[in-house]
């Protein structure tokens, strides 16, 4: 037990007894809390439990990790996870809100007034949320095992633990509070350790204007070395998978489930619209530190480590190399640790930085909390959205509708504690880096949901029979392409796995219009409701003509 | 409730219309546009790392969050000068929920 595993408990122990405390306090006694918190959150508290809710350990853990290794290539996860905010907040949040439905299942099962669409939804929707909250207990595990120096796999399961406890008890009133109370640890936590180490390297405390001197030396350093420059474009990857890549993250980003019911918890459309822009705000405070987390990184790495004799190497290497993330072997047998010897891991970047720039135990301690709150606030979401497509899209509304309020509720409990049980499962041996993980998710979001909404949102004549092939066909090929390209190289354009989107989803839009037209147009009843998108609350079509509500005041 | 002019209904749809064509495009320039012609940006500098690297750490960012507080400000503005209320949408919002 030396110091700083029991002051990194302090942080963990403190931070969580705070959001268990919150779940209790706001604990859910009715269905319509426990999915979308009465729909009378604020938008700027709202903005902040989305951001929350979004930063992930893929973007806590994984994502400056990611940009240091792949350099200009990694910035495509900096670009697509901001920028969807714009697609989701431009083209469907408010549409949405003013349809009035829990979950992405519901609208769709209700807009093509079509069972097989709703049942096509909700499984789209457990599967895609699945596969992120594997990414989410995967991180878990490697905050946890480095604390207590414990096998991995164990580590996970004390996860799982713990986010089966809040989830199942909180539900979405719980957890848009504890969401609020995560984001505010993780974004101090992930900015303090960058301020240090701008302050250690530059002498200037504000990262986002020291770390560009940073980047250009970093590319002096490796021409010196005569590799490729940090920030050369298309080194590691290639111009057609960023472009892809960007393109699936974006669109994945706004047809992601448990990021849409998000939006169901604000009170009309010009709070979606607040929401997303607050929301964004804040998610870019952690979004543009993250380069800066990357660049002092390897800096430090390779100014300050590099070049050391081996048998002088710092303590914290061997409790990183015991963890088999970091390695570093002497290739030319001269006594000395080389740039080109290291190698170190995308997933361990940021946990390892604060004890390499010897930040001292409190930033270190800080950080695991930290990183716990994003990989738990995320898969806390991600549970919701799995036990209410379920427990209210599957259960009540197609097996049983006269299920009473505690048997639902009995349902989406027991469904939250066996899907966690089962990713944790899984996330025991993880199928890839974190950022990889939640990348797949992003791209099926893409390929399945995001064509649907956008064009059952604004296009009158998208019928039931389009809807489903749309989702069929884009799940198909986007889950084809991810397996193909991850198990057998296969490649198109050089495109790899995480950019599998660019072609599910091209091939969904293109499915649900062709069907669309060559079936029989939705009722009128139907049509009008999707005209009736267009308009603010206080407008509706009807009838073919639009109706303002006059103010009664 | 009363009609709505049907030309005064189109000119508020095409007014959004309109104006989320231009915050996309912009979007579309900044992500897309700069990482396609990424090569022939490296040349020179913009808060000390060069102008492709900046666009995709901090650039585009900053011209997103921009985006989206422009878009929220222009809506409240297209809303009341047709008359539109908060107060009543979200009466009418609250009424309108799906509630099981």
């Amino acid at each position: 037990m030396d110091q700083q595993f029991l002051t990194s408990m302090a942080f963990i122990f403190l931070s969580f007894a705070l959001y268990i405390g919150i779940a209790v306090y706001n604990r859910a006694r009715q269905t319509s809390d426990f999915y979308v918190a009465s729909r009378g959150v604020p938008p700027v508290w709202n903005g902040m439990a989305i951001a929350g809710d979004w930063m992930s350990a893929a973007s806590f853990i994984g994502m400056a990790g990611t940009v240091m290794i792949l350099g200009y290539d990694g910035l495509a996860y900096i670009m697509g996870w901001t920028g969807g905010y714009l697609l989701l907040t431009f083209l469907l949040a408010p549409q949405l809100r003013k349809y009035g439905r829990y979950t992405v299942p519901e609208f769709i099962g209700d807009r093509f007034d079509s069972h097989t669409a709703r049942l096509i939804a909700a499984v789209g929707t457990m599967i895609i949320s699945f596969v992120y909250i594997i990414g989410q207990l995967s991180g878990t595990g490697v905050v946890l095992g480095r604390l207590f120096e414990i096998d991995t796999a164990i580590a996970t399961m004390i996860g799982v633990a713990v986010i089966t406890v809040y989830a199942t008890f909180g539900g979405m009133r719980g957890i848009t509070w504890t969401q609020v109370a995560q984001f505010i640890i993780l974004i101090i936590a992930y900015v303090v350790p960058v301020v240090f180490m701008s302050l250690q390297i530059t002498g200037n405390p504000i990262p986002w204007l020291t770390y560009g001197d940073v980047v250009s030396k970093l590319g002096e350093l490796d021409r010196e070395l005569g590799i490729s420059e940090y920030f050369a474009p298309f080194e590691q990857t290639n111009k057609a998978q960023f472009l892809a890549l960007l393109f699936c993250l974006m669109a994945g980003t706004a047809a992601l489930p448990h990021v849409i019911v998000r939006f169901y918890t604000v009170s009309t459309m010009k709070a979606a619209r607040w929401s997303g822009a607050w929301a964004l705000l804040f998610i870019c405070m952690l979004y543009l530190t993250a380069p800066a987390y990357a660049a002092f990184s390897r800096f430090i790495l390779m100014t300050e480590v590099a070049g050391r004799p081996f048998d002088a190497l710092p303590a914290w290497t061997q409790s990183w190399i015991d963890t088999g993330r970091l390695k570093l072997i002497d290739q030319n047998g001269d006594g000395i640790l080389q740039w080109s010897e290291i190698s170190i891991s995308n997933d361990i970047v940021v946990m390892a930085t604060p004890e390499i720039a010897n930040l001292g135990v409190f930033v270190v301690g800080l950080m695991a909390a930290g990183a716990l709150a994003a990989a738990l606030s995320t898969a806390g979401g991600l549970l919701i959205a799995i036990s209410s497509s379920f427990a209210h899209d599957i259960y009540y509304r197609l097996i049983n509708p006269q299920a009473s309020e505690e048997k639902r509720l009995l349902v989406a409990r027991v469904s939250i504690a066996v899907a966690t049980i089962v990713a944790g499962i899984v996330a025991l041996d993880p199928p890839g880096v974190i950022t990889q993980i939640v990348a797949w998710a992003f791209s099926m979001a893409a390929g399945t949901f995001f064509p649907v909404l956008f064009l059952g949102v604004w296009w009158t004549r998208c019928n039931a029979q389009g809807a489903i092939a749309g989702m069929l066909s884009g799940m198909a090929v986007t889950m084809s392409y991810i397996i193909a390209a991850r198990y057998f190289e296969f490649s198109l354009f050089g495109i790899i796995d995480t950019g599998a989107g660019i072609f599910g989803a091209p091939i969904s839009l293109l499915a649900t219009i062709i069907v669309s037209l060559a079936t029989a147009a939705p009722s009128q009843k139907l049509q009008e409701e999707v005209m009736d998108l267009r308009y603010p609350e206080q407008m509706t079509y009807k009838d073919g003509e639009v109706w303002i509500h006059e103010n009664t005041r | 409730m009363k009609k709505l002019d049907k030309q005064l209904a189109n000119a508020y749809y095409y007014t959004r219309i309109k104006h989320i064509s231009i915050y996309l495009t912009i979007w579309f320039i900044v992500s897309f546009g700069v990482v396609a012609f990424a090569d022939s940006l490296t040349g020179f500098s913009m808060n000390g790392m060069p102008f492709h690297y900046f666009m995709g750490a901090q650039g585009a960012l900053i011209i997103f969050v921009a985006l989206l507080f422009i878009n929220a400000v222009v809506s409240d503005r297209v809303d009341r000068s047709f008359g539109i209320d908060e107060e009543a949408n979200e009466r009418l919002g609250s009424g309108k929920t799906l509630d099981h």
